[in-house]
C-alpha cells in the first residue's frame, strides 16, 4: 500500500528530499546483514510504499511539491501563514488536489498521506493546515500523517506563536496524527551526537529523515514470520492514535552517531533498549545527557494520586508506544521493561498499549538500531508555553490585524485557544 | 470448368493463408507479421530478427516474473541454435547461420514449423503465459494451522471503566473500517487491472482457434518453401516425427551414459569426502545439528508415508488447487474431484461459522457488561442492524 508525500514550503521541500534519499539509500545498502534475497523483497516493499515508476525506468519518489509562494522573506510582519490558508490556498487550490489526483492515481492502492511542513512558518503552516484540511474532504478514507518541524523556542518570526496555534488547531481537527519534530531537540543531536561543527539545514534535515525511516522501512508483519507488512501507516495509527483527543507523536531513535564513530561501536540490544526506556521516561531526546533519576511510580496508587506525582517527579506518561527494532539478533531483544504497567495511564494496559516491529535487516550501516514512536506527554511542556505566550499576545491584540486583514477572525482565535488548552489539559491528567 | 473452378479454389487460398499466418502470428508471442513470412520463403535478410526473436522467445523458458531483460542478438542466436539441437532438429543449415542473426529467414521459417508439427506448442505456451484468476484453494491445512490469529484486545475484568478506554476502542474500530474501504478500492482496482488482461488473453485464445480451423493452408504453403530450398546432400525428407532408431543405437547412448555415471562418482566422492573432512572439524556442535536435522527430515517423510498409506489414491495434495473443467468420462488425473472439494469448503465453513459465532458472544456479553458498568450512558448502534 503507499504513501503520497506532499511537501509544503521551503522546510518541507528540503526536508521531503532528504526522506527519500534517505529510504533510497537505506533500500539500495549493500550492508543490510541478511541474504540478498531478503534485501531483494525489503527494496521492493520499500519501493511500493514510496516510489513509483517513471517511464524512462528510473524511480520517483510519490509526492507533490508546493515551494514558497513568495520571495518576500524580509518583511517579518507579513502574516504569510494567514495568507496562505484563507488566500493563497483556495487560490491554488484545484492545481494542488490536480497535483495530488494524478499521484494519487499512480498508486494501486493508496494508503495514506504524509504531508511535511512547518509549523511556524510562513508557507508551510498556512497552506499545510488548508490542504490537510482538503484530503479531509475529498479522501476522508484515507489515513492523514502531518509531519510538524516545532520551531526553534528562540523564536524566528515574532508571529510565530499565533500561526503555531492556529495551525495546530486546525489540523487537531483534519488530521490523524501529528508526527512532531523539535528544532531543538534535532539541533542538539547535530551538535553532541553527530558533532557538526557548523550546523546547517541539510545536517537537521537529513537526521529527520533517518529518524522517519527507522519507522517507516519495511519490517516483519508478525512475530515468526518473514513476510513485511503491508499497511506500516495504517498499524502506526491503530495502535498509538485511536483516541481523537490524543494525537500527538514523538520520535527517539538510538543510536545516532556519526559515519566515522559508527565503525568502531558495538552495541547490545539490552543497552540499547535501557537507554531507549530511560529516554522515554524522562522525556529525553537522544542518548546523552538521560536523567537516570527519573524513574517509574510505585504501583498501587489511586489514578489522581498518581497523576500529582508524576508531575513532581517529571516523569513522562505514555499512553501507547510503538518500538521498531532493526538489525542483527533482533529476535532475542528482551523487551520487559517498555511492558511495565507503570509507564503507562491506567485506563490502557501494557498489552493494548505497547507494540513491537522488527526485522532482522539492518538499516542504514547500524548494525542495530532501535526507534520509539511514542503518544505521551513529551510535548505538554512545548505545548504549554506556545500557548501561553501566545494568549500574551493575544490579550494585548498584538499583531491580529495581520490575520483579520484575511479573513481570520478573532473567533477562530478563541476556538484555537480552546481546542489546544483542552488538548493540554487531557495530556496533563493521564 | 475444371480449369475455372481451380482458379477460384487458389483465389480463395491466397486469402486464407495471409489470414491463417496473422492468426498463428497473434497467439505466438512477438509474432511478426504475414510479410515477414511471406519474405522468409524467399530467404530475405530482412525477415531475419524478427524470426530470430520469434524462436528465441518461443524456446527459453519463461522466466519467473514473466518479461526478462532482452537479451543481445547473439546470445538469442546461441540459445536458438542450442535448444534445437537438443531437441534434435535434423537440419544443419540452421546450425551454420551466421551469429549476427542477419541471414537465414527461410531455415527459421522451416524451424518455426518443425516446432509446430512436432507437439502441442501452442497449447504449452498459452498455458505457460495465462492469466492467474488467484482462483486456487489451499486444501491441506499446514499453513493455516501454522499461523495463529491476531491478539483479541483484552478487557479488566473488575473495576470501573474508564471512558477513555471505550474512545480508544471506538477510535480502533473506526480505522479498522477505513482499513476495510480503502481494501475493497484495492480490489475494485486489481479486478479492473485483471479484466484487461483477461480480455488480451481471449484475443489470443480466439486467434488459437482461428489457427486450427485454418492451419491446414500454412502446412500446404511450408510445402512448397521447402520445395524452394536448395537440395541439401543426405538431407532426410521433411517429416515432423522422429523416425524410429535400431535397437542398437540405444544400446550406443546407454553405454555412453553409463561412462558418464562413472565420470561423475569419480569426481564426487573426493570432493565429497574432503568436504566431510572439513566439516567433521567443526565440532560437536555440528554433528548434533546434522543429526538433529536428519532426524527431522525422517520425522517428515514417516508423517508423508502415513498420510499417503491412510488416504491411498485420495491423498489431499499440498498446496493451493485450481478448478478445471474436464470431460465426464475422464478417469481422475492428479487432483481431487468437486464434489470432494466442496465437502472438505462445507465443513471448513460449519467450523468457521462455529468460531464466529462464539467471538460474536464474547462481544454481546463484553458489551452488555461495560453498558452496565456506566449508568446514564447511551449506545447508538451503527446504522444498518
Amino acid at each position: 500500500m503507499s504513501i503520497v508525500t506532499v511537501q509544503l514550503g521551503q522546510c518541507g521541500n528540503q526536508i521531503g528530499f532528504e526522506v527519500f534519499d534517505a529510504l533510497y539509500s537505506d533500500s539500495h545498502c549493500p550492508q543490510g546483514l541478511c541474504s540478498k534475497r531478503e534485501n531483494e523483497v525489503y527494496q521492493a516493499s520499500c519501493k511500493e510504499r514510496f516510489f513509483s515508476e517513471e517511464e524512462n525506468g528510473g524511480m520517483c519518489g510519490q509526492s507533490i511539491h508546493c515551494p514558497l509562494l513568495f520571495s518576500d522573506i524580509t518583511n517579518l510582519f507579513k502574516a504569510k501563514s494567514s495568507m496562505c490558508y484563507s488566500v493563497h490556498g483556495p487560490r491554488h487550490e484545484e492545481s494542488i488536489m490536480n497535483l495530488i489526483q494524478k499521484e494519487v492515481e499512480k498508486c494501486d492502492c493508496l494508503s495514506g498521506f504524509f504531508i511535511i511542513m512547518s509549523m511556524a512558518g510562513g508557507t508551510g503552516s498556512g497552506l499545510g493546515a488548508f490542504v490537510t484540511q482538503n484530503l479531509q474532504d475529498h479522501y476522508s478514507n484515507s489515513l492523514k500523517m502531518n509531519q510538524i518541524i516545532w520551531p526553534y523556542g528562540t523564536g524566528e518570526v515574532i508571529v510565530q506563536n499565533y500561526n503555531s496555534i492556529l495551525t495546530l488547531s486546525h489540523l487537531y481537527r483534519s488530521s490523524d496524527a501529528l508526527l512532531v519534530h523539535e528544532n531543538d531537540a534535532v539541533h542538539k543531536i547535530c551538535a553532541k551526537l553527530m558533532n557538526i561543527k557548523q550546523i546547517s539545514f541539510t545536517d537537521i534535515n537529513q537526521v529527520l529523515a533517518h529518524q522517519l525511516g527507522s519507522v517507516f522501512q519495511p519490517t516483519y508483519s508478525m512475530e515468526g514470520s518473514y513476510h513485511y507488512r503491508r499497511n506500516p501507516l495504517g498499524e502506526l495509527m491503530e495502535n498509538l492514535v485511536p483516541h481523537p483527543e490524543f494525537k500527538m507523536l514523538g520520535i527517539r531513535n538510538i543510536p545516532q552517531m556519526s559515519e566515522n564513530s559508527l565503525a568502531y561501536s558495538t552495541f547490545t540490544w539490552a543497552g540499547l533498549l535501557k537507554h531507549l526506556r530511560q529516554m522515554l521516561i524522562s522525556n529525553s531526546k537522544m542518548e546523552e545527557g538521560i536523567d537516570w533519576q527519573v524513574r517509574p511510580p510505585l504501583s498501587g496508587l489511586p489514578t489522581l494520586g498518581k497523576v500529582s506525582l508524576n508531575r513532581e517527579l517529571h516523569f513522562n506518561t505514555s499512553i501507547a508506544n510503538l518500538v521498531i527494532l532493526r538489525g542483527k539478533d533482533v529476535h532475542s531483544a528482551d523487551l520487559g521493561g517498555f511492558k511495565d504497567p507503570a509507564l503507562y495511564t491506567s485506563w490502557l494496559a501494557p498489552v493494548n498499549a505497547f507494540n513491537v516491529w522488527k526485522t532482522q535487516r539492518a538499516f542504514s550501516k547500524y548494525e542495530k538500531s532501535a526507534a520509539l514512536v511514542s503518544n505521551s506527554q513529551f510535548l505538554l511542556k512545548p505545548l504549554d508555553t506556545i500557548v501561553g505566550k501566545a494568549w500574551n499576545m493575544f490579550a494585548s491584540k498584538a499583531y491580529i490585524h495581520q490575520y483579520t486583514k484575511f479573513g481570520i477572525e478573532e473567533e477562530d482565535f478563541l476556538d484555537s485557544f480552546t481546542l489546544l488548552e483542552q488538548v493540554v489539559a487531557s495530556y496533563c491528567n493521564l | 470448368m475444371g480449369r475455372r473452378r481451380r482458379r477460384v479454389d487458389r483465389g480463395a487460398a491466397v486469402g486464407a493463408l495471409p489470414e491463417a499466418i496473422a492468426a498463428l502470428s497473434r497467439t505466438l508471442p512477438a509474432g511478426p507479421s504475414p510479410e515477414i513470412f511471406r519474405r522468409a520463403k524467399f530467404d530475405r535478410p530482412e525477415a531475419a530478427p524478427a524470426l530470430w526473436q520469434l524462436l528465441f522467445r518461443v524456446l527459453s523458458p519463461l522466466s519467473a516474473n514473466g518479461a526478462s531483460a532482452p537479451a543481445a542478438q547473439e546470445a538469442q542466436v546461441r540459445v536458438v541454435k542450442s535448444e534445437l539441437h537438443s531437441q534434435g532438429y535434423p537440419r544443419r543449415a540452421l546450425a551454420q547461420l551466421p551469429e549476427d542473426g542477419s541471414r537465414g529467414s527461410r531455415e527459421l521459417l522451416l524451424a518455426l514449423a518443425w516446432l509446430l508439427a512436432r507437439g502441442p506448442l501452442l497449447e504449452r505456451l498459452l498455458a505457460q503465459t495465462r492469466v492467474r484468476l488467484g482462483d486456487e484453494i489451499p486444501l491441506c491445512e499446514c499453513e493455516a494451522l501454522a499461523r495463529p490469529g491476531p491478539p483479541v484486545p483484552r478487557v479488566e475484568a473488575d473495576g470501573p471503566v474508564d471512558i477513555r478506554q471505550l474512545q480508544w476502542l471506538m477510535g480502533k474500530l473506526r480505522f479498522q473500517w477505513r482499513k476495510l474501504i480503502t481494501s475493497q478500492q484495492e480490489q475494485c482496482a486489481l479486478l479492473g487491472k485483471m479484466l484487461r488482461r483477461l480480455e488480451s488473453e481471449n484475443v489470443r485464445l480466439e486467434a488459437a482457434l482461428h489457427w486450427r480451423r485454418q492451419e491446414l493452408v500454412f502446412w500446404r504453403w511450408m510445402d512448397t518453401v521447402l520445395g524452394t530450398c536448395p537440395p541439401e546432400a543426405s538431407q532426410p525428407t521433411f517429416v515432423p516425427r522422429i523416425p524410429e532408431r535400431g535397437a542398437g543405437e540405444w544400446e550406443l547412448v546407454a553405454r555412453e551414459l553409463q561412462a558418464l555415471r562413472e565420470e561423475l562418482r569419480g569426481a564426487a566422492e573426493p570432493r565429497r569426502a574432503a568436504w566431510e573432512a572439513r566439516v567433521g572439524g567443526w565440532g560437536p556442535e555440528w554433528s548434533a545439528v546434522q543429526r538433529a536435522s536428519r532426524e527431522a527430515v525422517g520425522l517428515e517423510l514417516a508423517a508423508l508415508q502415513r498420510a499417503w498409506e491412510r488416504g491411498g489414491a485420495a491423498a489431499q495434495p499440498h498446496g493451493p488447487c485450481r478448478l478445471v473443467k474436464s470431460d465426464a468420462g475422464a478417469s481422475g488425473g492428479p487432483g481431487l474431484r468437486a464434489a470432494q472439494v466442496i465437502e472438505v469448503l462445507r465443513s471448513r465453513e460449519a467450523c468457521l461459522e462455529a468460531v464466529l459465532c462464539q467471538l460474536q458472544r464474547q462481544c454481546r456479553q463484553e458489551l452488555a457488561r461495560l453498558a452496565g458498568a456506566l449508568p446514564g450512558l447511551i449506545w447508538i448502534l451503527p446504522p444498518g442492524r
